[in-house]
Order: structure tokens, then sequence, then C-alpha cells
């Protein structure tokens, strides 16, 4: 993943790099252009200024032989000979080697080759001038170049830092805000004011969004209280007819194991629904008044509820380390707690089987015997059994999550040894 | 015993009525929160189960009269609010229990057996059949004055017994009178066996009548 902005950063640094480069050649060719052109009229101008001197002073035959010979030694950089065959003006260029403080170097030379008459003699005059050589221009334009890409590069971070920090403040809050919404916590999403325009929009809509959901999700949590509250008493009607049916002294063994029969499921619809009602009640924030309690003694309280299952089912019950925990919460939700992960725990082992629990420091563990891990994504789910196991209401698991968020607690399920373990760290 | 049952939902009035009545309670309706002050104000009874939604009023609010008004009755509400808060305030304000909805007949007959004998019987609360001879206050258990050692759930068991007299009681409800509600949580009730034929084997060694009778693949049924 890259941040927004790095991706502007990048193809402009790409296409910054593109455009200079591309400039070192291009401002090379203009410079040498100059370069030559201006020196062009520079050996002009000298050749002008040699022939009208020479034409001024009218020298002599011998006095311009004598001159001639002195040229060579006395103007370096021109040359003056007779010439035989008069040819038009040329211009060139021309590197020589030549030592300079002892080192063999190139010089490029511009010359002209001219022809001028002198006492009405034809003469050959060659002007030269040392330019810059090609690569050296082409280095000293390179290294400005990159030296303004180095500038260039820097600028762009520090702008780009600054935006960053700056205009997109109002998108980060945004988000945090975001982060930090818990649509079971239902407290108000305040979004900060900007006046960029794009960001309130995306305020606006997002207000918008979080407040239908909350809705909806009100809606729902209200739609699940009411319809397990509604099944109550058509559940207590029918259990206690099924009650009134047992009395009648006129049944038969067959009928008396049939209304047996009915009262199995009957009891797992209602253990269904007063889990669903109590899942409701956590999530509306019901169960508000907090004690402090000591955990280790829930814990035993717990298991002398349930020790007539767990001797049932042969079950031996293992304590290793026991701290010292106590907590500051409702006592009914640890005590619902406990008990659905100890019914789970016993629910779930075979007969003859092991339960593990310890508190450690934060940490409570509970772990039974088993022969296959769990779903890991799953277990905390509703109505996800995990099991063929058909005690299990696929709510208790559930219920035991929501305790824990309820209280930023976290529930770790894993598998190891042929033991699930649950961890509660409070 | 007259038993005053406020309740709004008919079929389980009536339900209750016809499960409580015997030779010794007598079972009167409300079905309106109206009609149950008019009652309340007329007569007095022994013990009154109050459900505490009611057409026309809080359930609540009748308790609150019968406490301002110091009538001496028992009071057990039933309740399918099952709310802590509800049952908090219920007992906090003068209810003697609270039993939530959906319950066993039989758990309410030995809620209401208790609540009488609380009532009506301070001291020497000891009750009586025959042989038997069960003190509710020092909890023990005495056949023909030879003292019998149960455990505490045998105890609770024997309690329910006697106050469900000729009633057959289910193994589930005899798993919820021992493990409250957790035995919803579980189908396999099978450790009932193992208490009620302990409790059996005790009392019939201690040379008690054989009053409890197993109704094949129900429950039980203490006969009296």
């Amino acid at each position: 993943m890259t941040k927004l902005l790095n991706r502007p950063f990048r193809a402009f640094t790409v296409y910054a790099l593109l455009v200079l480069v591309l400039s070192v050649p291009v401002y090379y060719l203009v410079v040498d252009h100059i370069w030559l052109t201006e020196l062009d009229e520079h050996n002009h101008i000298v050749k002008t200024r040699i022939e009208e001197r020479l034409a001024d002073r009218a020298f002599s035959n011998k006095e311009l032989n004598d001159i001639i010979e002195l040229w060579a030694v006395l103007q370096p950089g021109t040359q003056l000979k007779r010439a035989v065959n008069v040819r038009p003006d040329s211009l060139y260029t021309i590197s020589r080697e030549g030592f300079e403080q002892g080192l063999l170097e190139t010089d490029r030379f511009r010359g002209l080759s001219s022809f001028i008459y002198i006492n009405g003699e034809p003469y050959h005059l060659v002007v030269e001038t040392n330019v810059e050589e090609a690569d050296e221009t082409l280095l000293a334009i390179a290294l400005v170049t990159f030296l303004f890409f180095a500038l260039l590069i820097c600028g762009f971070i520090l702008l780009n830092r600054r935006i960053a920090g700056s205009i997109w403040r109002p998108f980060w809050e945004t988000l945090e805000e975001l982060k930090r919404f818990d649509l079971n916590s239902q407290q108000e999403v305040n979004f900060p004011k900007t006046n960029i325009e794009e960001f309130e929009d995306l305020n606006a809509e997002l207000t918008r969004l979080i407040d239908k959901s909350t809705a909806v999700f009100n809606q729902q949590k209200a739609f699940l209280e009411n319809a397990s509250h509604e099944l109550q008493t058509p559940l207590a009607v029918l259990r206690s007819k099924v009650n009134m049916l047992l009395q009648t002294p006129e049944l038969t063994a067959e009928q008396s194991q049939l209304v047996n029969a009915i009262e199995i499921p009957l009891s797992r619809v209602s253990r269904i629904n007063k889990n669903l009602l109590l899942l409701a009640k956590i999530e509306n924030k019901q169960f508000e008044t907090n004690e402090w309690i000591d955990l280790g003694a829930l814990v035993v309280e717990s298991i002398e509820l349930l020790r007539d299952y767990i001797s049932d089912k042969k079950l031996t019950l293992e304590r290793t380390r026991f701290d010292h925990l106590v907590l500051n919460c409702n006592v009914t939700l640890v005590e619902v707690l406990l008990n659905n992960l100890l019914i789970n725990a016993i629910a779930h082992s075979e007969e003859n089987g092991q339960i593990m629990i310890k508190l450690d420091g934060q940490t409570l563990t509970i772990q039974n015997t088993g022969q296959v891990p769990l779903n890991s994504q799953m277990i905390f789910k509703r109505f996800v059994v995990a099991s063929s196991e058909k005690t299990s209401s696929g709510l208790g698991l559930a219920i035991v999550k929501e305790v824990c968020s309820r209280y930023g607690w976290t529930i770790h399920y894993s598998f190891v040894e042929q033991r699930h373990s649950f961890a509660v760290t409070f | 015993m007259k038993i005053l049952i406020i309740e709004d939902e008919k079929e389980l009035a009536q339900d209750i009525k016809s499960y409580l009545s015997n030779e010794s309670y007598l079972c009167e309706l409300a079905s309106t929160f109206q009609e149950a002050t008019e009652k309340i104000h007329a007569y007095s009874y022994d013990c009154i189960l109050l459900d505490l939604m009611l057409p026309g009023g809080d359930g609540l609010k009748i308790l609150e009269n019968l406490k301002s008004a110091n009538k001496q009755e028992g009071i057990i509400i039933i309740s399918a609010k099952n709310a802590l808060e509800d049952k908090v305030n219920g007992l906090q304000m003068g209810a003697d229990d609270y039993l939530a909805k959906p319950f066993h007949h039989s758990e309410l007959a030995a809620r209401v057996y208790s609540v009488i004998r609380r009532k009506q019987f301070d001291n020497a609360n000891v009750i009586e059949q025959n042989e038997l001879q069960v003190n509710l206050l020092s909890r023990d258990v005495r056949i023909k004055g030879q003292l019998v050692t149960l455990t505490k759930k045998e105890f609770g068991l024997l309690l329910l017994f006697l106050g469900n007299k000729n009633r057959v009681i289910s193994k589930g409800a005899l798993a919820e009178h021992l493990s409250g509600d957790l035995a919803d949580m579980f189908d396999n009730h099978d450790f009932v066996y193992a208490h009620v034929k302990n409790l059996k084997k005790k009392l019939f060694e201690a040379g008690c009548s054989n009053y409890l009778q197993t109704i094949y693949g129900t429950g039980y049924k203490w006969e009296a």
C-alpha cells in the first residue's frame, strides 16, 4: 500500500527527471550554437581589423614579407600566408592536442579561413579562437541540471509533508472518528468542521450512513428483545399445559413418554429464547450496576453449580494456577460468562474427559479435551453450532463474546494438544 | 389456605390454580390491575402470586400498596421479564420470592409451600408426615425420631416432593430445582436419578415407608 500523496509525488518526480534530462542536450545545443556564432563574429571582427590595419599602413612588399615572417611568431591564433589560389571564406571547427601545464589536453578551436588582398596580392588569413570543449559544456550543464533536480525533489518532499499535514488533516480526523465508532456503543460521531468541500461532503454522507445504520441496528435490537419477550408467555403456557398433562391420572406409560419427549425440545426453545433475551439485554446496556468481584470465588461457585453435570459425564476437573483477580463489573454478566464457558466445556467434552481451569494473572483459561479443532472464525457467531452436540443453543459463546466486548476484554480460542482452549484476558 | 393468583394470561392462571388446588389450598384468580387491587383490599390471603405486567397497571404498584397497607401476605413475583432489576426491586420492596417464567409448576408449588410455612410457623416450623419429620429451620430430617443425614441437594429434593404431594414431577423440573437456571442449558439430567436414588435409599434404610414413586420415563411422585 502506498500513501495517496506519494502517488502524484512519484509521478511528479519522474516527470521532472524526464524534462530535466531532456533539457540537458537542448541546453547544450543552444549554448554551443551561441558560442560558435559569437566566435564566428569575433573571428570576423579580428579578420576585418587585420585587413583594415594592413591596408591603412600601406606597407612595402619587403616590409610585408618581414611582417608575415614575424606574424607566425607574434600572433598565435592567426596565420597569414601568401595564397596561390583564392577560395571563398570558410568556417570550421577543429580539435588539437597540445600540452598545457604538462598535461596532454585536447582543445577545440573555431576557425575562419579567409582570403584578403594586401597591395593587390592575395593572402590567406586564418583566425582561430579556442572554444570550450563540447564534453566540458555538456558536463557543466548536466551538473547544474542535477543540482536543480535535487532542489526540486527536496522541495517536493517538504511540500508533500506540509500538504499531508494540513490539507489532509480533516480527512485524518474523520478517519480517527470512524475508527473509534462502534455500532454497539452508540456514542455520537462528531466529524470535524472543515472548509474543504470534498471533505464536508464526505462527512455529511458518513453521518447520514451512520445515522441510518444506527437506526436499523436499534430497530433490530428492539425487534429481538420484543420478539423474545412475546415468546415468553406462550412458552410459559405451553410448559404449563405439558405439566398439567403430566398430572392426568389416566396417563399411560406410552403417553407419559410422549409428554416427556415434548419437554425436551420445549426446554430447548425456552433456553434459546432466554439466551436471545439475555443477548438483547446486554446489547441494550442493561446490567449497568458494577461492583468489585473476586473472579476466583465466582469460578468456584460456578463449578459447584455445575458439579452434578461434571460428575455425570465422569469428567475430571483440574485447577492449576489460581491467582487472585478482582474486577469491577456486573456480577450477573460475569456469572453468565463463566457459566457459559464452563457449560460449553462440559457439553463438548467426551465422557471421562478432562477440564482444566487456570487463572494466570489477568487471563482465565478454560480447556477441555477434544478431537477436532473448531472454526475459530465462526464459534463466537450466533447460531453457529460447531459440533453435532444437540444441547447447544448456538448462543452461549455469542453471549460470552458480547460480555467480553462490553468490558473490552479479549477472548481467544485455540486448539493445542487435543484440547480446546478458551482464554479470556480481563 | 387462600392463594390469590394475579395473572393476566388466563390459561396460565387456570393451570396454576388447578395444580395448586387441593384439600389445603383454595385459589382465586385476578387478571387485571383493577381486579387484583379490589380483591386485595376486600379479602386477605396467605399467599399472593403476582405477575408484574398487568393490563391496567404495573404489578410492582400492587406490591407497594400491599406493603403500605401493612398486609402480611406472602408474595411471590412470577414474571416474564426476568430482568435482574425487577427481581432486585421486587425483593427489596418486600416480595418473598421471585420466579421467572416459564417455570415448572412443581417449583412454584414448592416456593408457595415454603413461603406459607415461613409466614405461619415462625419458630416451630416442622413438617410431619407419619413417621417423617422435617425441621425447616434447623434443616434436619428425622424418621421415628432418628436423625437422617441428607446432603444439601437431597434435602432440597425432599422439600420439593413435600410441596408437591401426589403430583408428578418431571426430571427437568427436578434438575431445575437443583441447578437453577443452569439446568436449562443441558438436555441430559441423568444425575437427578443418582440424587433421588440416594434420598430414597437413605429414607428407606431409616425405616421410612416408600412414599416416593417412580413414574416410568417421566419423573417421580410423592404419595401421601
